[in-house]
């Protein structure tokens, strides 16, 4: 069946808007645990010792079983304190738009991310970084440069100044707003300095 | 906010990303930043780290919820890319034994059905300049590659959250461990992780918390220390013996 349009974040909003009130306790403590213990039994899931999975058929049925969660549960808004649903059409529909091919950075220094398909023999790309991790205001760049210096590199991950100016960044303040722009800024100095303006970050 | 101005801040290329709440929650402003990104017509990553232990128990659970995310960030959310990370609730690294099945799992379902692009990060429990920290990372650049994810980010040792421990030698092993995993069968890459796991995964009480970048790197030259070096040659080499042909 048609779908009369593709969800985007506009519609998330006004679905989350009038959709079940439930709380987050019970949200965290009932619906979703019950609901994931009901369908790992009704796919009937059992990982064993496997890291990497080779029964293709029991990889089909965790998708279903994921599906599942999604229709069943839908996803819940902690400001809104309301759950939104959605259709099983309209999932086949939305990941027929997602974008099957991505281009990361400019000029000669950007990549271009593409299905692989299962283990192919075109490289993943790396984005090398701190991910988040706390590093110093007073040698961030260098921190960054260690990374863009790599040839196995393609992309920049950034890690967290804690600091700017020499004064701590406080959550949800101007001195936040200060310390990110202030990340982007070392970042673009680091990739150029190796040589790699175009990176993206 | 900051991310979007105009002198200093992410172009559409790069990666503006932000992060679901477990287990499949969002906020507003999580929607508000992806408002101003999509009208801008700007790169999103979505991320979302499955707690292994969490509100739900086992990996079979946790890898539900993954998949059941992962769909949601492409199906809601207008996103271009989504960032997996498992992550132990105990343990804080996703290159535990339990959160390299989950996202295996997860990537391969989604990787089999759909043609969305998969992203996954690594933290690991040990530092810098320690063998155990370059194995973890090993482990799951194995995993992620032959699971057929597209991108790989990473890394933030000693759980993300050491001051200044973080360097570009283990970016170096991501890169070097994914390359060598290219094309290799799933049966050969079981194998080796099992045979890297187990020379990390009993130490997880006792992880070294390695070394600060100062002390790793000249910050002069920005030549890795020698002392750094030499542990990653002896790390390459254990993962040579674990089975793989670099």
């Amino acid at each position: 069946m048609a779908v009369s349009r593709f969800i985007d974040v506009f519609e998330a909003y006004d679905r989350f808007a009038n959709g079940k009130r439930v709380t987050e306790q019970q949200w965290d403590y009932e619906i979703i645990p019950r609901r994931a213990k009901m369908l790992k039994e009704s796919y009937d899931l059992f990982f064993g010792h496997e890291i990497i999975p080779t029964d293709d058929e029991m990889c089909d049925r965790l998708f279903m079983a994921g599906m599942d969660m999604l229709l069943s549960c839908g996803i819940y808004c902690t400001d809104l304190g309301k759950a939104l649903t959605i259709e099983e059409e309209e999932i086949y529909q939305g990941l027929k738009m997602a974008p099957k091919k991505l281009t990361l950075g400019t000029g000669k220094d950007k990549c271009t991310l593409k299905p692989r398909r299962g283990n192919s023999f075109r490289k993943p790309i790396v984005e090398g970084g701190p991910t988040g991790a706390p590093i110093s205001e007073n040698i961030f760049e260098k921190v960054i440069a260690s990374y863009a210096q790599e040839p196995m590199v393609d992309g920049i991950v950034s890690g967290v100044i804690n600091t700017i100016n020499g004064r701590s960044v406080v959550t949800d303040s101007p001195w936040e707003i200060k310390a990110t722009m202030s990340e982007i800024r070392h970042i673009r100095e680091a990739v150029s300095m190796a040589g790699r303006p175009g990176m993206s970050i | 906010m900051s991310a979007s101005m105009v002198n200093n801040g992410l172009r559409s290329c790069d990666c503006h990303e932000c992060s679901q709440m477990n287990e499949l929650k969002v906020n507003t402003s999580f929607m508000n930043m992806i408002a101003g990104w999509h009208l801008s017509g700007d790169t999103i990553m979505i991320e979302q780290m499955p707690i292994m232990g969490g509100y739900v128990s086992s990996v079979e659970e946790t890898a539900i919820c993954d998949v059941a995310a992962t769909l949601a960030s492409f199906v809601l959310y207008n996103c271009d890319i989504h960032l997996d990370g498992p992550v132990h609730i105990r343990w804080g690294n996703t290159s535990n034994r339990e959160c390299l099945q989950v996202a295996a799992h997860a990537a391969r379902a989604l990787d089999a059905n759909t043609d969305v692009l998969l992203a996954n990060q690594y933290y690991t429990i040990a530092g810098p300049c320690t063998e155990m920290c370059l194995l973890e990372v090993a482990a799951q650049a194995i995993v992620d590659t032959v699971s057929g994810r597209e991108l790989l980010s990473g890394v933030a040792p000693g759980k993300g959250v050491l001051q200044d421990r973080a360097t570009g030698l283990e970016a170096r092993m991501l890169g070097e461990a994914s390359s060598a995993a290219c094309g290799m069968s799933i049966e050969a890459a079981n194998g080796i992780v099992d045979n890297i796991l187990h020379r990390y995964e009993l130490n997880y009480h006792h992880a070294p918390m390695g070394k600060k970048f100062q002390e790793c790197y000249n910050l002069d030259t920005l030549r890795p220390s020698q002392e750094y070096l030499d542990i990653y040659e002896n790390a390459m080499h254990t993962i040579s013996l674990c089975g793989m042909d670099f």
